[in-house]
């Protein structure tokens, strides 16, 4: 049985329309106008248990507002909703108890205390036993690598530190489900590759299921391998990476070291996007035009030394369908 | 002309800021009427069960609460907060890199809230008049009321921004900041008046700043401080402006000084 | 895990993290104890120089106007022992931190009551303090009601106070501010708990009994355990006993209208 599973779910905000002027002003006394937004529209969802799935969209694309309706925050205007075999609007403490968040950038730890002591009183909370908490900690410890600042309070922490914190501090009590808002956000390179790391573990060694919110596509690249795309309230896009890519990604790049200079290089359906000293970044469609072709192209004019290929760029292909909206493209086979 | 003219727009700024906040307004009249009635019926009761003669009537122990939660209308607002919450999310290293003098822009900004909060006095005047009544004094009496409440509001003002200014060796000065404004409002006259002190007590609580804030204005309205006494009372008022306006200068040179060469 | 278990468990980590932490602040936690020490005070000075000069009012002399002030204080300071976090609640609508309470497997409201805050009984020591004195003072009768009852009027009082607060609480549900609100209270609270309701009209005298139930915090005990011939609306003296349920059936309104609030939040995000 899937461990999420949503059926046409829809959220419409309303809110009060504010007239302009003082004329407005007195008139919505005695008359109130409404507007009605739907941040999300007819969202199916159905995850299995250990996925790792990327939630990606726009601001306002209504990620924050599922995510919500999930942790059972939220109440669905309408549609079903069940996580773990529960409705969360409805029981939300059994709900809570199965799942883990981490907001980016909120911290639930405490402030002014160590580390330790913020451990302590969610371990009280979430009632975690004292055998399983120890051994949670140990593990948490040794791969988030925590002993080092343990006691430090927590205000005194730097940001990577305190995002592995909180990381801990969300899975103690072993929830099957963990919701991760922006958890690499303002982090250095360091730090969210050491959060990703740990991301990846968690979901390889103890099959916890992960749903990812994030604006940093790497992160995505990096752990997901189903990213969901949300737009405008609706699912746009549901299903694996790489056909995102394969579908999308018209456009790769062709990286040439020129061994000498080269007078023309203008390519059929290729575009010179780069050129740093010798090295040549020729993006080309690749719908229009094989790699091994154009590279026939260009060696046949110019004589190169090196030559590698770059992948469309996750960022490119979701800014693209940002601003047109999705549609599906097979690559067809070039000439 | 020019050189004043930012300030004047500081001003305007902070008034049109205090205009916003609709519910406030209601509730700071709302409460001022019910401590109004409040006063009332304290002075009423302690009154009628104890006979005697005293230094004020009935009457102008009403008159004086009243006037002094008018009063406090404007006295009760610490103008010079911008300096604090300036310096707590370290904006204030802005405000020094602008071509203007920053404690003249926080005082500015001080003037235009209050002027908006001394016009919230006239309609509290009105409906209080509804519960309680006033006595009213000669035009000469007061019109030196206005004076030394005038000279009232510049001695709690610059009193506290030397307070506002401990914000630049500590931000945690809220708990100190309280302390101050219930002592003020016992010893400053404004909940009971100082002529009901202890004898004793009543000989230095005068030459304390406080007095100098609500009960000299107060004392003069309801005539306890007579013409005679008139001049001592306010020349011990511009003692005390004097004093806090030194204070404030010192406070605030070596107060920014220290922004200047920490940072932020 | 039993529910009591985990909330007494949840409980002992709050109370521990706050003595941490108030211990850890010593300087801070100093200044608001002179704070506090320094209001309450100035309050009973004040009454104290009214009442040297007007010995006698409506009955009450300074002694008993202590034994009144006392009892209200040590309901108050009970509050803000126990209850005061309540006060966050508008702050964390505000910033979203509120969203929080509604992912842990805890009820909401005692999450709010159980968020470290660097609380300390310092307050309640000295309203426990001044209580001694004013007894000793005012001589109330001092009986097997007193004992019984004393701890539950102050529990009453405290619940009374905590009601109130919840209500204005929960209005930041819809209105987000309510600091306005919350100062209007105080000062009511404050202002109408100094002296015996006697003194005031007979509408207001009936607002303060039957609507916002200030006079429960400590008049109405007060006139039963001082053993005052008359209270202010001419009720049994024991009416005054009748605190500690005054206190649960307020705290009740205003639990009730927080879950209101909750799901009205649940409903329309923010």
């Amino acid at each position: 049985m899937p461990i999420i599973e949503t059926h046409r779910l829809r959220k419409v905000f309303r809110s009060v329309e504010r007239q302009p002027g003082v004329g407005g002003a007195l008139r919505s006394l005695f008359s109130r106008q409404y507007v009605d937004k739907v941040a999300v529209e007819d969202v199916n969802l159905t995850m299995e248990t250990g996925e790792l799935v990327g939630y990606i969209g726009p601001n306002g694309a209504g990620k924050s507002t599922t995510i919500k309706m999930l942790t059972g925050i939220l109440v669905p205007t309408s549609g079903d909703i069940r996580v773990a075999g529960i409705v969360p609007y409805q029981k939300r403490k059994e709900n809570a108890r199965n799942i883990g968040v981490v907001f980016g950038q909120r911290s639930q730890l405490y402030w002014d205390l160590p580390l330790r002591e913020s451990f302590e009183l969610l371990r009280a909370i979430y009632a975690v036993p004292r055998p399983k908490y120890e051994a949670n900690m140990a593990f948490f410890s040794e791969i988030l690598d925590l002993d080092e600042f343990m006691t430090t309070p927590v205000r005194q922490l730097s940001l990577g530190q305190r995002m592995r914190g909180d990381f801990a501090a969300a899975m103690l009590h072993d929830p099957p489900i963990v919701y991760l808002d922006e958890p690499t956000i303002g982090l250095d390179v360091v730090a969210k590759e050491a959060i990703r790391t740990f991301i990846a573990k968690v979901n390889e060694e103890r099959g916890t299921t992960v749903i990812l919110t994030t604006h940093d596509l790497a992160d995505v690249e990096r752990l997901c391998n189903r990213i969901v795309l949300i737009d405008d309230g609706r699912i746009v896009y549901d299903g694996a990476l790489e056909r995102l890519r394969m579908e999308y990604g018209t456009h790769r790049t062709l990286v040439v070291t020129l061994a000498d200079t080269c007078e023309d290089l203008s390519f059929p359906h290729t575009e010179l996007v780069e050129q740093e000293a010798n090295v040549v970044h020729l993006k080309f469609d690749r719908r229009k035009i094989t790699a091994e072709h154009l590279l026939r192209l260009v060696t046949e004019r110019c004589t190169i030394s090196d030559v590698s290929i770059v992948e469309p760029e996750m960022e490119d292909i979701i800014r693209r369908i940002y601003l047109e909206g999705y549609r599906t493209q097979a690559p067809t086979p070039a000439s | 002309m020019t050189a004043v003219r930012p300030y004047f727009e500081f001003a305007k700024v902070a008034f049109s800021r205090e205009a916003t906040y609709r519910f406030e307004v209601f509730t700071s009249i709302g409460s001022l009427l019910v401590r109004v009635y409040l006063f009332r019926m304290v002075w009423t009761a302690l009154y009628f069960h104890n006979a005697g003669i005293r230094e004020l009537t009935l009457a102008e122990a009403i008159t004086y609460s009243t006037v002094a939660l008018l009063m406090s209308l404007v006295m009760d607002i610490d103008q010079t907060r911008l300096l604090v919450s300036k310096l707590d999310d370290g904006s204030i290293a802005m405000d020094f890199m602008k071509p203007i003098s920053v404690p003249l822009y926080f005082f500015s900004d001080g003037t235009g809230e209050v002027s908006f909060h001394a016009l919230l006095i006239v309609p509290s005047l009105i409906l209080a008049l509804f519960i309680v009544h006033i006595q009213v004094p000669d035009p000469i009496v007061l019109c030196v009321f206005f004076l030394s409440f005038f000279l009232g509001y510049l001695v709690g003002l610059l009193m506290n921004f030397c307070l506002n200014c401990i914000a630049f060796w500590t931000l945690e000065i809220q708990a100190m900041q309280l302390i101050v404004t219930w002592i003020t409002d016992l010893l400053g006259g404004e909940v009971i008046p100082l002529v009901f002190f202890p004898p004793l007590v009543q000989g230095f609580i005068y030459f304390l700043p406080f007095a100098a804030m609500y009960s000299t204005p107060v004392l003069i309205y309801v005539g306890v401080i007579g013409p005679d006494e008139y001049l001592r009372a306010l020349l011990l008022q511009a003692v005390w402006i004097v004093v806090f306006g030194i204070g404030a200068v010192l406070m605030w040179r070596f107060g920014s000084r220290r922004v200047v060469v920490q940072g932020g | 895990m039993s529910t009591l278990a985990i909330w007494a468990d949840v409980y002992k980590q709050y109370w521990r993290i706050n003595f941490l932490t108030a211990l850890e602040y010593r300087a801070n936690f100093l200044v608001w104890f002179a704070f506090t020490f320094i209001y309450h005070a100035t309050a009973l000075a004040a009454l104290y120089i009214v009442l040297r000069e007007f010995p006698v009012m409506n009955g009450w002399s300074f002694s008993e106007m202590a034994f009144l002030y006392s009892l209200w204080m040590l309901a108050h300071a009970l509050n803000n022992t126990l209850f005061l976090t309540v006060g966050d609640v508008p702050e964390h609508v505000r910033d979203g931190e509120i969203d929080r309470v509604f992912v842990r497997p805890l009820n909401p409201l005692f999450q709010i009551l159980t968020t470290p805050q660097q609380i300390f009984p310092d307050e309640l020591i000295l309203a426990i303090l001044l209580f001694i004195l004013a007894t000793i003072w005012a001589k109330p009768i001092i009986d097997v009601w007193f004992v019984i009852f004393m701890p539950l009027v102050v529990i009453g009082g405290a619940l009374i106070d905590f009601a109130i607060n919840l209500l204005i609480a929960t209005c930041a549900f819809w209105f987000v501010k309510v600091d306005g609100l919350r100062w209007v209270a105080f000062q009511l609270e404050q202002e109408f708990t100094r002296y015996p309701i006697s003194i005031y009209t007979k509408g207001v005298r009936l607002v303060l009994t039957f609507l916002l139930p200030y006079a429960f915090m400590n008049y109405y005990p007060a006139t039963f355990f001082l053993d005052k011939t008359e209270n202010a609306l001419h009720l049994a003296p024991q009416v005054g006993l009748l605190s500690p349920l005054v206190g649960v059936a307020c705290f009740c309104v205003a639990y009730a209208f927080w879950r209101v609030g909750l799901n009205h939040y649940e409903g329309v995000g923010h």
